[in-house]
């Protein structure tokens, strides 16, 4: 084992005395960061949404930047603007949040669609593009957006479109008894990431991630994620199958999550870990009944397709 | 083509509930008779048999037998051509009523074996004929005419082939949980109800976020963001850019303001309605006895508009849904949680090197 | 006819009309089926026949429509009534093969829908086998074949349009393949009954060979033909060619220039008496439809229900129409009825009474001149071998007085001229004496080690009865041309005579070759086309089944059906549930049903892993092996590491797994 995924581990464990009893939330997220992907949380408030993202940012020694987006929010305010400066008579960029390592998009569903678009946009293209002039974004890049669950007044559920750009969405839910004990004895989470040293560089965290890139895939695997897409397609329990890109980032999560777990090769246990994550925001039930949530219809699909 | 008679014993012989996983093919689901034409076939070869008897043929005796194999292989070749399919049902896409539901059923051909000439049909005669290339899963359309709005079923289909020679019959019954939403058919043309003014009047923009409306002069304790620095190069005062958001006007399709019909009169004129509206893409609400849908211009929302007038009075979830809705929604958190676990339990159990 | 009402109630149920490549499908089925039949068919319906297939193959192309059935109804009767004005009736064999194929043709006219085109397939698989009428040969079976895949690719066209030809040939072709051993198996095993279940036409088989009556040129028209008329295998070494005399029927009564057997003898006394070199041997005849076996001079006994007749002649009781086997016992040397009946030497002295003046007086002077019988035989051969009588297949034609033409004008003949005057020189001169016809040597086949007989061995010679000696075969032409008799036809006559191919070339390949393909038609004749219940019997018996009883037959048809059945069903549905491709996936697989067969069964979607984990915990004296075996299938399956030796590894991990 390489020293970059030495460090991984000591990460994960450094994560886990913080953020207790979420292990495969953890993973997942860090998964979906080794992926390059982006993260989206789904939860109520104050389970740690927060704490994790911090945790996440300081353990991986990133540059972290948190947004609140707010319904009056306007796209310069996550981008940047340009400032005329009288005295030297030009604009100079003000760079906005998101020029950040790690960004925290806290309750990304209270912004208008159009504030909601330019975090997205940039989230894809890694780069800023405003009055003609591009701007690249730090890298390694990697966006944490937060949505609240229930459809509040005045909120602005990402479209489907929009969720598609997201790699992952997971819930972190209640902590269990054990967990929320030493929560509520341990000392205050803040401080101790205040006290947390970096266990991984930005140069570690990209070699990380060229090696989720090298996770050998084999053809049986493929056969496996195939049927996976074709089921989603065919089926009546969809609204619409699973695109292409969702092939692609249930295959690099996949990835990711085999580098996780120590393997060289990508195994079918890997593809069923991050599915529900990748998928569960994809996929919408036809069965009209709040029953059918996406993580439902996730594991649904788990059970329906034989691993060939 | 079928007697009375013969049908109900089918009926009673072959009777499946309908199922809503794959169906595989086996041995357990094909029938197989001869066809009137194979026993035609068999009376045939009988007398060429008493020809052959009569005048000593061996050549006859060999052709005749030759003849009668290749016949009862084709029984095998029938069988065959049905055998190890996977069919799934798909999707239903859905249709106003008066226009033809296509139920799509996917039929998943694993084996090396090319198939030819399946035939699915309907108790009322439609059919549709289809090859299946070996290896390749192949999307098959039923047509089935929908009437009444509300679920339309796919019922239970037939699925036979007579190949190769059309001595044999095989078939097998697919009846599967398939249910297709018809929306209820759009009346002629219907007016669409005036526009509810919020303001008094029909269009009106309302200080917001959506669109750049234009520059107001600076005042303190706006936002930086918000500064128009493009123009500050140009002029002396500093602007502020001015965003609106479009409220456009809002219409309610309303069931209470239509006049006085029949129920389904009345869901044909609002689905003529929401139709129009969309197309007009308004922002209009539907408002039914029973339900609101507020205003929206999206297709999502014409969808559901549609929908609520296909469903009006009706139960909202397929029949097949609705009986296993009870059972199968509530371990799902139990069952997810104890698959985490054992995920976590066994992180690195399969470290294969 | 009954078959259109048929087709009337099948309209009903499918109304598709044939796409035109279904119709060229049929087309040329029919016109396979209908191609051997153009042999015997009147000119006029071989024509009408290709005009329709031609016409039907035009409409098809063009998409016109097809004729009214009025149309079709005038035509029906047209052809109807050629027919019966052709062959003076509608029954019988050849009227009945001719409204058939004409009928087919017909019916290709009106091909409307699909249930029409099968009608048309049955009618075609009819029509191959009233072909057998006419020829049962290799060369027929091999163009069966060819006809049935024709069949096979119509009826396939039919039934699968899309499927393009090659695929369908492809198919057809396989079927049948698939379909011999159990028609193989079925020819064997299913049992004969000796026909015919009720009257034969008259016509149903082809004549050739010897006739009762013998007038100049009969034996040289025979002498044409190639066909074999019956093969021959000795038991012993076969006796030498000159001594091949194959004994048919005997011509006693002369009417000026034919010569006939006339009423059947009273007598039927045979006896011979000096018998020397016995010889055994067994016949397969050709049908030719009389009672006559051909025997060596002189049968004495043969194995099937048979007779010898007054005059040495071995009969059948009954008409020889299939092909017959049998064996039989001659005697070479003999002195036949030395004590012949009076009436019957008076008979054989009998001539017509006037006619050939010549050669009565002739004979009279050899009576005065020489007196005793054996001088007056001895002048008679010696005229024919010294005074210019030359042997030929074309001789010139004869007046009215045959003999005395020949003997003192043309002196050109072929055998039954050489016979026809000697004879009636002897009887002349006083010396009882017959014509006896049959056939004279054979070709002797190395392979199979047998004789064959044609049709061009056909011989005439004579028999004179002399005191104390009995009947003599005298033969005349073996006086003239000894190579007739020594080697064979293409010997005797000059080379640019018109003799059969098989009688006239001699070199060794190309004998060969005819000897291989003989014994492959002899084999062909007896194996295949002379399976009959004896040989059945015989067959099944020297297959070790004892006491051949059709019950037995029944059970062992049954069960070998049953097995052949269950073979093809395996070979043919085989393919439908061949698994995985990959050995490691179907090793992993025998692994997990060890496993199920305690109740830990794998679910389709259980991850190898996760599903170890559980059968670890719940058998943890096996965890070791489980999670071996798993690691084993994972690093093949998921990390390609799939090289013989993984594999390897993992079956011999798979194969020790025990609960």
């Amino acid at each position: 084992m390489n020293h970059s995924a030495q460090s991984l581990q000591t990460a994960i464990q450094q994560i886990e005395q913080i953020i207790l009893g979420k292990s495969h939330q953890i993973r997942l997220a860090l998964a979906c960061l080794l992926a390059r992907g982006h993260l989206l949380i789904e939860d109520l408030p104050g389970v740690g949404k927060t704490t994790l993202a911090h945790v996440l940012a300081r353990t991986l020694g990133l540059q972290f930047a948190r947004i609140q987006f707010t319904s009056d929010m306007l796209p310069a305010d996550i981008l940047g603007v340009s400032v005329y400066h009288r005295d030297s008579s030009e604009f100079r960029f003000h760079p906005g949040p998101v020029f950040a390592q790690m960004i925290l998009a806290d309750e990304v569903n209270r912004a208008t669609p159009k504030a909601q678009s330019a975090l997205l946009e940039a989230m894809e293209e890694h780069q800023v593009t405003i009055e003609g002039t591009t701007h690249l974004l730090p890298a390694p890049f990697f966006v944490i957006a937060t949505q609240n669950p229930s459809f509040q007044i005045g909120t602005f559920p990402l479209p489907e479109s929009q969720l598609d750009r997201f790699l992952m969405r997971i819930q972190l839910g209640y902590p269990d008894a054990s967990a929320e004990r030493g929560l509520l004895e341990g000392r205050d989470r803040r401080e101790i990431i205040a006290t947390l040293a970096p266990q991984l560089t930005p140069a570690d965290l990209q070699t990380l991630q060229q090696q989720v890139a090298k996770i050998h895939v084999s053809p049986a695997l493929l056969d496996y994620l195939q049927a996976i897409l074709r089921h989603t397609r065919e089926s009546a329990q969809y609204v619409h199958g699973l695109s292409p890109r969702a092939g692609i980032a249930m295959l690099a999560a996949s990835r990711a999550w085999a580098l996780l777990q120590g393997r060289s090769a990508v195994l079918p246990e890997d593809v069923q870990a991050v599915l529900p994550g990748v998928v569960g925001h994809r996929l919408q039930g036809t069965r009209d009944n709040s029953l059918t949530r996406g993580d439902k219809l996730a594991m649904e699909l788990i059970e329906a397709v034989k691993i060939p | 083509m079928m007697s009375p008679l013969r049908q109900q014993f089918r009926n009673w012989a072959f009777r499946r509930n309908p199922e809503a996983g794959p169906i595989v093919l086996n041995q357990r689901r094909i029938y197989i008779l001869p066809t009137r034409q194979g026993l035609f076939f068999g009376f045939v070869l009988a007398l060429m048999l008493l020809g052959d008897i009569n005048y000593n043929l061996s050549l006859g005796y060999v052709l005749t037998f030759l003849l009668a194999t290749t016949g009862a292989l084709s029984m095998l070749y029938a069988f065959r051509n049905m055998a190890q399919l996977q069919v799934t049902a798909g999707r239903a896409e859905p249709v106003f009523a008066g226009e033809q539901a296509s139920f799509i059923l996917h039929f998943h051909n694993d084996t090396d074996l090319p198939r030819h000439q399946l035939v699915l049909h309907a108790r009322d005669g439609h059919q549709t004929t289809f090859d299946l290339p070996a290896r390749q899963a192949s999307a098959i359309a039923f047509r089935i005419p929908a009437t009444r709005r509300g679920w339309l079923a796919s019922g239970q289909l037939g699925l036979y082939t007579e190949f190769p020679l059309g001595l044999f019959h095989a078939w097998s019954y697919l009846h599967f949980e398939q249910y297709c939403l018809v929306y209820p058919q759009p009346a002629a043309a219907s007016p669409l109800p005036a526009a509810t003014a919020l303001h008094g009047t029909g269009m009106h923009s309302q200080e917001g976020d959506e669109d750049f409306a234009g520059l107001r002069n600076y005042q303190p304790g706006d936002a930086l963001p918000r500064i128009a620095w493009k123009t500050l190069a140009r002029e002396q005062e500093p602007q502020v850019k001015k965003f609106s958001a479009n409220q456009g006007s809002e219409r309610w399709l309303d069931w209470s303001l239509l006049p006085a019909a029949g129920d389904e009169r009345k869901l044909e004129l609002l689905a003529r309605q929401v139709l129009d509206a969309s197309a007009a893409q308004l922002h209009y609400g539907l408002r039914l006895p029973e339900a609101e849908l507020p205003p929206d211009s999206s297709p999502a929302h014409r969808d559901a508009c549609l929908k609520a007038l296909a469903l009006h009075g009706l139960d909202h979830t397929p029949p097949a849904v609705r009986r296993q809705a009870d059972t199968s929604g509530q371990h799902l958190a139990a069952r997810i949680a104890a698959w985490a676990g054992r995920k976590l339990r066994t992180p690195s159990a399969g470290k294969s090197q | 006819m009954g078959w259109q009402k048929i087709a009337h109630s099948f309209r009903r149920e499918i109304a598709m009309k044939p796409a035109p490549h279904q119709v060229y499908g049929i087309i040329a089925a029919l016109f396979m089926v209908c191609l051997p039949h153009a042999e015997h068919l009147p000119h006029w319906v071989s024509a009408v026949c290709s005009f329709l297939l031609i016409w039907r193959f035009h409409l098809a192309w063009t998409g016109n429509a097809l004729p009214s059935r009025w149309l079709l109804i005038s035509f029906t009767v047209a052809a109807s009534a050629g027919i019966a004005v052709s062959f003076h009736t509608l029954f019988g064999r050849d009227a009945g093969v001719t409204l058939l194929v004409l009928l087919s043709s017909l019916k290709l006219m009106e091909l409307r829908t699909a249930r029409d085109a099968n009608v048309v397939i049955f009618l075609a698989c009819f029509i191959i086998i009233t072909n057998f009428f006419y020829s049962q040969s290799i060369p027929t079976a091999l163009f069966m074949l060819v006809t049935l895949l024709a069949i096979l690719n119509g009826w396939l066209a039919m039934q699968a349009s899309a499927l393009a030809w090659r695929a369908r040939l492809r198919m057809a072709a396989i079927m049948l393949l698939q379909a011999m051993p159990l028609t193989l198996l079925l020819f064997v095993l299913f049992p004969r009954v000796q026909g015919p279940l009720w009257g034969m036409p008259q016509d149903a088989w082809a004549q050739s060979g010897l006739s009762d009556t013998m007038s100049p040129g009969s034996m040289s028209k025979l002498s044409l033909s190639d066909a074999v008329a019956f093969r021959v295998s000795f038991d012993g070494p076969p006796p030498p060619q000159q001594l091949l005399y194959w004994r048919g029927p005997v011509l006693w009564d002369f009417e000026g220039t034919t010569w006939k057997r006339g009423q059947a003898l009273l007598t039927t006394v045979h006896d011979l008496q000096q018998v020397s070199m016995p010889v055994d041997y067994t016949v397969t005849l050709e049908p030719h439809d009389k009672n006559w076996l051909f025997a060596l001079d002189m049968p004495t006994s043969a194995d099937v229900p048979s007779r010898i007749s007054g005059d040495f002649q071995l009969l059948s009781r009954t008409s020889v129409t299939t092909r017959l086997r049998y064996r039989v016992h001659s005697q070479l040397g003999f002195q036949a009825n030395t004590e012949e009946s009076p009436a019957l030497l008076q008979r054989a002295l009998r001539l017509p009474a006037a006619g050939n003046p010549q050669s009565r007086n002739l004979a009279a002077t050899w009576r005065r001149k020489l007196g005793n019988d054996a001088a007056i035989i001895h002048a008679a051969e010696q005229m024919f071998h010294n005074e210019g009588y030359t042997y030929t297949l074309e001789p010139p034609l004869l007046g009215n007085d045959s003999v005395d033409d020949f003997l003192f004008h043309s002196r050109k003949g072929f055998c039954e001229h050489y016979a026809s005057a000697f004879v009636f020189l002897m009887r002349a001169a006083g010396i009882p004496a017959r014509v006896v016809t049959g056939y004279q040597g054979g070709e002797y086949n190395d392979l199979g080690q047998y004789f064959i007989v044609r049709q061009s061995d056909a011989h005439a010679w004579s028999e004179v009865w002399l005191a104390g000696q009995g009947w003599q075969r005298v033969d005349p032409t073996a006086t003239i041309s000894p190579a007739r008799i020594s080697t064979g036809l293409s010997a005797a006559v000059p080379g640019s005579e018109a003799l059969p191919f098989a009688a006239r070339y001699r070199s060794p390949w190309l004998l060969k070759l005819r000897f291989n393909l003989d014994l492959f038609n002899y084999r062909w004749n007896q194996w295949v086309l002379g399976y009959d219940k004896e040989r059945q019997f015989a067959f099944l018996t020297r297959l070790g089944m004892e006491e051949v009883t059709w019950q037995k037959m029944a059970l062992n048809l049954l069960a070998g059906v049953g097995i052949l059945v269950a073979l093809f069903s395996l070979l043919i549905l085989k393919r439908l549930y061949a698994g995985p491709r990959d050995p490691a996936v179907r090793l992993y697989r025998r692994f997990c049903r060890k496993l199920a067969r305690h109740g830990y069964a794998r679910s389709d979607h259980e991850g190898p892993m996760d599903y170890a984990s559980r059968a670890s915990a719940a058998l943890p004296h096996k965890a070791d092996a489980i999670q071996d075996i798993t690691r084993r299938y994972l690093s093949i399956r998921y990390e390609s590491r799939s090289d013989p030796e993984n594999l390897r590894a993992l079956r011999h991990a798979v194969a020790a797994f025990k609960l």
